[in-house]
């Protein structure tokens, strides 16, 4: 069916109304953030330039990156064992996993950022029994800093990494391993060889979609990162709340979501879109 | 095929200390609710229900909660109907650019949600609406619809379209043939969906904190305020309850679906 045919058809007038809904109160307020960012009120790219310029700006670029890739590296070399676990245990056993992946990336973000404050804050459980065991004077500085950020959001992100890599990882054909083993490879070399690389399109998917979703990420940095951890979503805020330099922050918005953008089609490209929430059925 | 038994025992071990990492600041949340003292310990010296008192008890949570309550409700309405109709459409209609456009649609999943907030804050301050609930309404239900829109799509692609061919054929219009035949093959998806909407919606913090004025405060909002200033023990009794909504909501849509599935195989 042609384009024109298809929104003539009533399948298409279903699509209409969620269409023109997501139109206005989606892409028209991102199309209004480029034209603050482009315009003032004559066509001008300075509020581009300055992001460039000014080396404040620039370094909140730089621990994105730096959160960004260390969120992912540590999720990935957290999220694999544990996903291939549970690629290899009974249904029933796996059934149980599941849930205990699920629970916490149902629970809303903020509870789970506020526990982490609970939890390595300066009167924090970790600093409490630390000093109750006499093993500290003084208490440890565990959030407002790297270290509070990328716990946060390893933790936020990590099923992101376990549902696609279960979902390709459960699909190999695992007789392949079978016949690696009985031509003579030992277990480290049927793995290596057979089983890693068939499951690196869930590596590379899981990584795209955590790295993504950190660079947009905005709760958890804000709550538990320091004065040195501005990143560009806290960037964003300070410069519309503090500064109210809305012009400047809509270029800011339109750079980062440029980023995400070329990421979500690239992770597309790399996973089917089912499986972005399909975890539940993985 | 895990390896070695030794190597099995290092597997379990690394993933049981990832789950412990994943599952400990839940529980310890729930197990500092119930601490009688003015501070946060863990484990509590003592046992009492002080902070659900404190919730329940003062009009600064518990309106904001009924507001979270009226706007998750509304969004879920809004989300489930809009993100139905458009699975529908995307799944039964075959078309050039289709994979385009259900990028499209679940993209808002993915957009930094500050940067949609400050989009809808520029919109919306035009109209002088900033602050009104419309605005949270509108706000949710886009980032809730896409989560519907990849669920009920999922369940309309493993239905046969045969059946409603065989109904339209056998006399019944479109209209009906979706109400009788689709809608039924797919409720469990569009509930599952729908509850989902709900969750995201009263969870919500990023749009409500930048769309929603001093007289729209949700839950969330509210609980942001407070915890950038001080940590109040009594959020640790509301974060116990928003930990048992989506178990108990989640969990009870996945019983029926199971059951659902049973009845049907």
């Amino acid at each position: 069916m042609t384009a024109r045919r298809y929104w003539r058809s009533r399948e298409g007038l279903t699509v209409v109304a969620t269409l023109a809904f997501f139109l206005a109160v989606y892409v028209y307020p991102l199309t209004r953030l480029l034209a603050w960012s482009l315009f003032s009120p004559g066509f001008t790219l300075q509020h581009y330039a300055r992001l460039f310029a000014e080396p404040a700006y620039f370094r909140a670029f730089r621990n994105t990156a730096e959160i960004s890739v260390g969120v992912t590296l540590l999720a990935l070399g957290l999220g694999y064992p544990l996903a291939y676990l549970m690629s290899v245990v009974s249904a029933r056993t796996r059934a149980v996993l599941v849930v205990l992946v699920l629970v916490p990336f149902w629970t809303s973000v903020l509870v789970r950022t506020f526990a982490w404050m609970i939890i390595l804050g300066r009167r924090g459980l970790i600093n409490q029994l630390l000093t109750q065991w006499g093993l500290i004077d003084r208490p440890l500085a565990l959030i407002y800093n790297m270290l509070g950020v990328q716990v946060g959001m390893v933790h936020v992100l990590l099923p992101f990494m376990v549902f696609p890599l279960l979902g390709v990882m459960t699909r190999i054909d695992t007789t392949l391993v079978t016949a690696a083993r009985s031509l003579g490879a030992s277990p480290r070399q049927a793995f290596l060889r057979i089983f890693l690389p068939l499951s690196l399109p869930g590596v590379s998917a899981g990584c795209v979609l955590v790295f993504l979703l950190a660079v947009g990420f905005y709760i958890t940095p804000a709550l538990l990162g320091g004065e040195g951890q501005v990143t560009f979503t806290t960037l964003i805020e300070l410069v519309v709340r503090d500064l109210l330099d809305w012009s400047f922050g809509a270029s800011l918005s339109v750079f980062l979501l440029t980023v995400v953008g070329v990421l979500f089609v690239l992770f597309s490209t790399l996973l089917g879109l089912d499986r972005l929430t399909g975890q539940g059925r993985a | 095929m895990g390896g070695t038994p030794p190597g099995r025992r290092v597997l379990w071990a690394t993933s049981i200390a990832t789950l412990v990492f994943l599952c400990a600041p839940i529980v310890i949340v729930v197990v500092v609710s119930f601490n009688a003292s003015e501070f946060i310990q863990f484990p509590p010296q003592g046992w009492s229900l002080r902070w659900y008192r404190n919730y329940l008890g003062s009009r600064q949570w518990l309106d904001p909660t009924l507001l979270s309550l009226r706007v998750a409700l509304v969004t879920t309405v809004l989300a489930s109907v809009l993100g139905t109709a458009a699975a529908i459409g995307l799944t039964r209609g075959r078309f050039r650019g289709r994979r385009a456009l259900e990028l499209f649609f679940v993209s808002p999943m993915v957009v930094p949600t500050i940067v949609l907030a400050i989009g809808l804050y520029l919109l919306f301050a035009r109209f002088r609406l900033v602050g009104q609930p419309l605005v949270l309404y509108l706000a949710h239900t886009v980032v809730a619809s896409p989560l519907v829109i990849v669920i009920v799509s999922a369940a309309l692609r493993t239905t046969d379209p045969a059946i409603e061919l065989a109904a339209r054929s056998l006399g019944a219009g479109y209209l009906r043939t979706l109400w009788h035949v689709t809608l039924p093959a797919i409720r469990p998806a569009v509930i599952s969906g729908a509850a989902f909407a709900f969750l995201v919606s009263f969870d919500e913090v990023v749009l409500a904190i930048f769309l929603g004025g001093p007289a729209t405060t949700t839950l969330p909002k509210r609980m942001w305020e407070s915890v950038r200033y001080e940590i109040d023990p009594t959020l640790t009794a509301i974060s116990t309850l928003l930990v048992l909504i989506p178990i108990v909501i989640l969990g009870g849509v996945e019983l029926v679906r199971r059951s659902a599935r049973g009845a049907t195989t």
